[in-house]
C-alpha cells in the first residue's frame, strides 16, 4: 500500500460461491471489518470499480468504503479473493505498470493467503463443533434442571438464562398456552409492547421460522409484520405431541448476525424440551390442587360430622331416632337434640345452601347460636330472630342461607312449640293417619336482618303421634331419570309406617328412598330426625 | 453434587462479588440473587472476581445478560476478573467478550471505575 500511496485498502476472502469476507481493513473504519459481501458473478480480472457499469450492490458498499480498485487474488487458477485499493493518496490513476506489479506482489502472496485461510477454515470448524458442544452440554443441564422443581416460574427463569446466555438474546418473550389462549409468561420486550393479538396465528407453526421468512407467507403476513416491527426475528413453537404448548419469540442477539439454521435448531430443541417439563409441572399443580381440595372436602366433613350429636339424649315418654348421610361433596345438613330447662327438649334440622367447607362452618355457626340462645327463658320466636341476625351478620349480605325448623317439647305437657324458617315443613302424623305439616315460622335464616317478628306453632302430641323431620336430600333424592323422590312418596311412607318404633319408620323410609334411586350417586344430604310418643 | 459459593465485599465505591466453584443452570439462581440484592440497594459499579470459579454453564452466562442493561441503564457497570482459560473460552465461544470488560486482575477493574467516576465526581 505504502508502495502504491495507497490510503485505504482492504482484503476479502471467498467463503463459497458468491459469499465474500471482509478479512482485513486498513485505512478505513472497523466497522466494515467481518461484513459479507455478496458478490453474484466475481470477476477474475482487475476492476476499476470507479467506471460506471450496471448498478449492483455490492459495488456500491465497496466504493462506500472509498475503494477504488479490485485485484483478484488466485491460487492454483481459483479465485480466493480480492484485494481492493483505496484512491492514492497524489491522486494519480493506476497505470500498467501499476498493475502489473500489483499482480505480482499478489500472485505471490495468493498460496499463502490460501494457507491462511485454509487455516481459518479450521479454526471456524472447531470453533463451531465447540458451540455444538456447548449447546448440547446447555440442553442437557437443563433437562435435569427442569425436571427437579417442576416449578414453572423455576423452568421458565432457566429458559430466559439459556435464551440470554446460549443464544444471547436481547429482546424474547416466551409464551404459554392457557387453555384456548396463548399467554406471555416471560419476556423482554420494548417497554409498553405487547403482542397478544399475534400469538393464535402462531400457534399453527409446524417448525421453527424466521420472521423474514414468514413476511412472505401469506398465513402468517401479518403476524410477521406484527414481529418484524418487535424486532422479533425469529418464532419457535413448543411442541407436545404434535400440539403447541407454546412460543419462544427471540429478538436482536447481543453479538450480532441472523439466526442460522443451526441457532433455530437449538431453539427448538431447547422450547420444546421446556415445553414437556412445563406441562409436568402444570400436571402436577394440578393433582396438588385436587388433593387440597379433597383435603379441604375431609376438613368440612369433620366439622359437619362434629356438628351432630354423637348420641342422643333420652326423652322421657318418646322415642327418638336419627339419621344422617352425608353426600360425597359435603353438603350442609343438621340435626339436634338437646335439653333445654326441666322437662323440656330442644329439636333442631337445617339445611345449609351450598356445599363445603363454607357451609359446614355456617352450620357450625347456627348450631353455636342455637345452643348458646336456647337455654334463655324467652320464646322461641325472638331466639329465632336472634339467629337470624347472627347468621345473616356472618353470611354478609345473602350469598348462603339456611333453612331451619326448631322446637321444644314439653314431656310433661306433651306440647310442641316451634318456629319454621323457611324448612321443608316437618310431618306430624297422628295416629290415626291423619297428617298435619308444621309450617308456622317466618323467613329462612341469614338474608336479611330480622324485620318482622317470627311466628310459632304448636301441637300437642299424643300417644302414637309420629313427628318426622327431613332434609330435601331426602324429598328430592333424585333416580337415574332426574326424578325426585318426592314429598307425597315420602309422607305415604311415614304414614303406612307410623306403626313402627321411630327407627323403623326411618328404616322404612330409607328402603323406599333407595328403591327409588337405584344405584344413583347421592347427590345431596340425607337427614331425618323421628320422635313418636309413646 | 456441585458447589457454588457468592461472596460479596464492599470497598471504595465498587462492589465486588467473589465467585467459587460450579456455575450452571442449578446453582444460577444462587448469583441472581446477588445481583439482585445489589441492584435492589442501588449498587450499580459491579466486579465479578472469577478467580475460584472452576465452571460456568450458557445459563451461567444467561445471568450475567439478565443483568447487565439494568446496570448499564443506570450507568454502571458489570466488570470480570481473575478469569481461568477454561472459564474464559466459555465466554468466547459465546462471543461475550464484545459485551463485558475482562480484566486480568480485580484491581485493574477497579480502578477504572473510579477513573471513570473521579472526574465527575
Amino acid at each position: 500500500m505504502a508502495k502504491m500511496l495507497v490510503g485505504k485498502g482492504l482484503i476479502l476472502s471467498r467463503e463459497h460461491g458468491g459469499t465474500f469476507r471482509v478479512l482485513l481493513v486498513r485505512g478505513m473504519s472497523e466497522s466494515a471489518q467481518s461484513a459479507h459481501i455478496e458478490i453474484p458473478r466475481p470477476p477474475s480480472s482487475f476492476m476499476d470499480l470507479r467506471r460506471k457499469v450496471s448498478a449492483m450492490p455490492w459495488r456500491e458498499t465497496l466504493t462506500g468504503w472509498g475503494i477504488e480498485l479490485m485485484v483478484p487474488i488466485t491460487s492454483r487458477n481459483r479465485l480466493v479473493g480480492y484485494l481492493g485499493l483505496g484512491r492514492r493518496l497524489n491522486g494519480s490513476r493506476f497505470v500498467r505498470d501499476d498493475r502489473n506489479l500489483i499482480q505480482s506482489l499478489v500472485d505471490l502472496s495468493g498460496s499463502a493467503i490460501e494457507k491462511a485461510l485454509i487455516i481459518d477454515q479450521v479454526n471456524d470448524a472447531n470453533r463451531n463443533l465447540d458451540r455444538k458442544v456447548q449447546e448440547l452440554n446447555t440442553l442437557f443441564e437443563l433437562s435435569k434442571e427442569f425436571n427437579a422443581g417442576l416449578d414453572l416460574q423455576k423452568i421458565l427463569r432457566l429458559i430466559t438464562f439459556a435464551l440470554l446466555g446460549q443464544v444471547g438474546v436481547r429482546t424474547y418473550a416466551v409464551c404459554l398456552r392457557n387453555g384456548p389462549a396463548m399467554e406471555i409468561a416471560a419476556s423482554r420486550l420494548a417497554e409498553g409492547e405487547e403482542l397478544g393479538g399475534i400469538l393464535p396465528d402462531l400457534a399453527e407453526l409446524k417448525g421453527p421460522m424466521l420472521t423474514s421468512d414468514m413476511l412472505r407467507m401469506k398465513s402468517y403476513r401479518s403476524a410477521a409484520a406484527e414481529l418484524m416491527r418487535l424486532g422479533l426475528h425469529a418464532a419457535v413453537p413448543m411442541h407436545i405431541q404434535n400440539q403447541t404448548r407454546g412460543l419462544l419469540l427471540v429478538g436482536e442477539r447481543l453479538r450480532g448476525g441472523r439466526y442460522a439454521q443451526a441457532d433455530l435448531e437449538f431453539l427448538y430443541a431447547l422450547g420444546n424440551l421446556a415445553g414437556i417439563s412445563i406441562e409436568n409441572a402444570r400436571l402436577f399443580m394440578e393433582a396438588l390442587e385436587k388433593q387440597k381440595m379433597e383435603d379441604e372436602l375431609l376438613i368440612a366433613r369433620d366439622i359437619q360430622q362434629g356438628l351432630l350429636p354423637e348420641v342422643l339424649p333420652e326423652v322421657p315418654g318418646f322415642d327418638i331416632a336419627a339419621m344422617n348421610i352425608p353426600s360425597k361433596q359435603v353438603g350442609g345438613d343438621y340435626y339436634d337434640v338437646l335439653p333445654r330447662k326441666d322437662d323440656q327438649y330442644v329439636f333442631a334440622i337445617g339445611d345449609v345452601s351450598g356445599k363445603g367447607t363454607p357451609a359446614a362452618l355456617l352450620m357450625a355457626n347456627v348450631q353455636a347460636a342455637l345452643r348458646a340462645l336456647a337455654p334463655f327463658d324467652q320464646p322461641l320466636a325472638a331466639i329465632t330472630g336472634r339467629i337470624n341476625d347472627l347468621t345473616s351478620a356472618n353470611t354478609r349480605g345473602g350469598s348462603k342461607f339456611i333453612t331451619f325448623f326448631w322446637g321444644t317439647l314439653d314431656t310433661k305437657e306433651r306440647l310442641l312449640t316451634y318456629v319454621n324458617a323457611g324448612h321443608n315443613p316437618p310431618m306430624l302424623v297422628r295416629s290415626d293417619g291423619t297428617v298435619e305439616r308444621l309450617e308456622e315460622g317466618g323467613l329462612i335464616l341469614g338474608i336479611f336482618k330480622t324485620a318482622k317478628p317470627y311466628d310459632e306453632g304448636s301441637a300437642r302430641m299424643e300417644r302414637g303421634d309420629v313427628l318426622f323431620l327431613f332434609t330435601d336430600g331426602v324429598s328430592e333424592a333424585m333416580n337415574a331419570a332426574g326424578e325426585d323422590y318426592t314429598e307425597e312418596q315420602l309422607l305415604e311412607v311415614v304414614r303406612a309406617s307410623r306403626g313402627m318404633t321411630s327407627a323403623g319408620i326411618i328404616e322404612a323410609v330409607m328402603k323406599s328412598v333407595n328403591r327409588h334411586v337405584h344405584d344413583t350417586p347421592q347427590s345431596d344430604d340425607i337427614t331425618m330426625l323421628v320422635a313418636k310418643a309413646v | 453434587m456441585s458447589e457454588f459459593k457468592v461472596h460479596h465485599r464492599e470497598g471504595e465505591g465498587v462492589n465486588v462479588i467473589e465467585l467459587k466453584g460450579y456455575l450452571d443452570a442449578h446453582t444460577a439462581t444462587d448469583l441472581e440473587t446477588a445481583f439482585q440484592r445489589l441492584l435492589n440497594d442501588r449498587k450499580y459499579n459491579i466486579v465479578v472476581n472469577c478467580r475460584d470459579l472452576t465452571y460456568i454453564s450458557s445459563a451461567g452466562l444467561g445471568v450475567f445478560m439478565a443483568y447487565i442493561e439494568d446496570v448499564r441503564k443506570n450507568r454502571g457497570d458489570i466488570k470480570l476478573t481473575n478469569m481461568s482459560t477454561k472459564v474464559y473460552n466459555v465466554f468466547d465461544l459465546l462471543g461475550f467478550p464484545i459485551l463485558y470488560e475482562i480484566y486480568k486482575e480485580e484491581q485493574e477493574a477497579v480502578r477504572k471505575f473510579n477513573e471513570h467516576a473521579g472526574p465527575s465526581r
